[in-house]
């Protein structure tokens, strides 16, 4: 057609990175456009996104730097002689960390590289629904025309701009993970999975850190489990204060990065509570030919697999004859905080809601991960937590654990799960001994019966 | 000597003035004069593609651990030639889309340069032999 591209995605994230390069298989002309605004500290970063850049990977390589600080911690109780106290030294983190994002950065260039992909480092707005233009940072304007677009720009942390010296003295995780030098005493405020991520690696690599929050942490995740991650988690770790602050009304602590885009010229609907960007289950917006994959979009998981996932099953429809929807059920995920939370499925609170507390069993347990013995660690936070429909073949709606790597724990139960497993087959999987998972297999004690479910011995 | 001195102070590290953009680091040993970073893409086309002489251009990264070997060895060997191949250095986190012009993949990766052309080029890290032999076909050849 007369549009100089088959594909243009605006955002170089996760879920645009994978929707241009499976789109760039099927032969077609594929252009992404990616561009950091700097953070109103100054902070800027490469291709990738937020997962690659100010998410998922350095949050997850600084909360391995906090874990490794906990294990030389437990190492003398094993029969290692390390002199006690041990230091850290952020900067030697900070530069580790940095300089594989930035590896990252440079692996996804090659990447669109290869698979032909065009890369413009420009800020685009639309003009009309098949042309967006922007300037690089020189200055030039580009103007690119597309058949099909895809927003993919994700979202930013939001700063509480009616705080005073917010904006001036306040960081956010855009920062964090790109500072040179130690950030010292930190408040950690607005609680999200990643406020509590950042503030548990903080505090496990020697910083005093508080966590100030308005009244329950986690919003949409199992409530009992998440008491688990904050409550204990704050007294035992974080120097035994625990200070409530009636902060803000509002809950949202990360906007999509829409306000540039000039979407409201060219009519693409938004929530008008959140900014996001309203899609239907094909991924579609309100006006033809334009798509949204992502963090930008109303109603999904704030996740990389999920946008990954999505992405690519998008560029399947438009360009590869598929009508495969992208199934938002059942993803698990995991909040790395210092004693991991992972979960597939609902949380009891949502499965109550869907079925009614008559018809859900809840079968639950405290467990103690063998490696917490010799190492007289506190396990009163190892809690794992079963839904399953009560009728019938009983079949299990939700997978709830806080412990140790908990992320590996429940990957391989998320399949199970997605094929429907019921509460007799997974009391007929044999569990592995002795792991933490096991414990899962086990599960017998319910909620409703009111008994004790501390795990015995073996 | 104290002439030669105050030379090196007054066109070392200059943060301002005409000269700020080329940065360039000046020093006494021959080691210095033949090697240079690369500043932009236009540096590259008068100092690489441009040059009288033939030029080795090393590709590489902060986070490349065999660049940080190399690197240094094959200044070295550069330095040895006295002047006859020049050394450039371009970060590709500095320079990517120069890189990526020159289908620079990964790292380290050298690619010999004559007249503009690129006439050899190998990725990863090389023994001494291995790049002396390198070097010594860039000036032969």
């Amino acid at each position: 057609g007369k549009n100089e591209y088959d594909l243009l995605v605006i955002g170089g994230g996760s879920g645009g990175l994978a929707c241009a390069k499976e789109a760039a298989q099927f032969g077609r002309k594929v252009a992404v456009l990616d561009y950091v605004e700097p953070s109103p500290q100054g902070t800027t970063w490469g291709l990738g996104g937020t997962c690659v850049n100010v998410g998922c990977i350095p949050k997850k390589l600084m909360h391995q730097a906090a874990l490794l600080g906990g294990a030389l911690k437990d190492a003398h109780h094993y029969g290692w002689n390390i002199s006690q106290p041990v230091h850290h030294s952020w900067s030697v983190m900070a530069q580790g960390v940095q300089n594989y994002v930035k590896s990252l950065n440079w692996g996804h260039r090659v990447q669109l590289q290869e698979k032909k992909v065009k890369y413009f480092n420009i800020k685009g707005s639309f003009s009309d629904p098949h042309t967006v233009r922007g300037l690089t940072k020189a200055g030039k304007e580009t103007v690119v025309t597309a058949d099909n677009i895809v927003i993919a720009t994700g979202g930013r942390p939001k700063h509480p701009t009616h705080v005073a010296g917010a904006l001036e003295y306040g960081i956010t995780s855009d920062d964090l993970f790109w500072l040179k030098e130690s950030p010292g005493k930190t408040l950690a405020s607005f609680i999200l999975d990643v406020s509590l991520e950042c503030a548990g690696f903080l505090t496990g690599i020697g910083l005093d850190t508080t966590v100030m929050m308005r009244s329950m942490p986690l919003r949409g995740f199992d409530q009992a489990s998440t008491e688990y991650l904050t409550s204990p988690y704050l007294a035992n770790k974080l120097k035994d204060r625990f200070d409530y602050f009636y902060l803000l009304k509002k809950k949202c602590c990360r906007a999509p990065d829409t306000k540039t885009l000039n979407l409201e010229t060219i009519g693409v609907k938004t929530n008008s509570e959140t900014g996001k960007i309203i899609v239907d289950a094909s991924e579609a917006t309100s006006v033809p030919h334009i798509y949204a994959v992502g963090d930008v979009t109303e109603g999904r998981p704030e996740l990389t697999p999920t946008a990954i996932a999505a992405g690519k099953l998008l560029a399947q429809r438009l360009f590869g004859q598929s009508s495969e929807l992208m199934d938002y059920d059942n993803v698990p995920t995991t909040v790395f905080t210092p004693l991991e939370y992972g979960c597939v499925g609902l949380s009891e609170e949502a499965a109550v809601q869907r079925h009614g507390s008559d018809n859900i069993e809840v079968y639950h347990a405290y467990y103690r991960p063998l490696e917490f013995t010799v190492a007289e660690r506190d396990a009163t936070q190892c809690y794992m937590k079963m839904v399953c429909l009560r009728e019938r073949e009983q079949r299990i709606l939700g997978l709830h654990f806080i412990g140790p790597n908990a992320g590996e724990v429940i990957q391989g139960f998320a399949l199970g799960i997605k094929c429907g497993a019921t509460y007799p087959q997974m009391m007929k999987t044999v569990g592995i001994h002795p792991t933490c998972a096991e414990e899962v297999t086990k599960l017998h004690i319910t909620k409703r019966s009111g008994l004790d479910a501390t795990v015995t011995g073996c | 000597m104290a002439q030669r001195l105050a030379l090196q102070r007054l066109l070392s590290f200059p943060t301002r003035g005409p000269l700020a953009s080329h940065g360039r680091a000046f020093g006494t040993s021959a080691g210095r004069r033949s090697t240079f970073n690369v500043q932009d893409g236009s540096d590259f086309q008068d100092r690489v593609v441009n040059s009288p002489k033939p030029v080795v251009v090393d590709f590489h990264a902060q986070w490349c651990g065999p660049c940080k070997i190399l690197g240094p060895r094959l200044e070295k060997l550069v330095a040895k030639l006295e002047g006859k191949v020049l050394m450039a250095k371009v970060d590709i986190d500095d320079h990517t889309d120069l890189a990526i012009e020159y289908e620079v993949s990964a790292v380290p990766t050298v690619l010999a340069m004559k007249n503009g052309d690129i006439v050899d080029k190998f990725v990863g890290i090389k023994d001494e032999d291995q790049l002396e032999a390198f070097l010594k076909k860039l000036i032969g050849a």
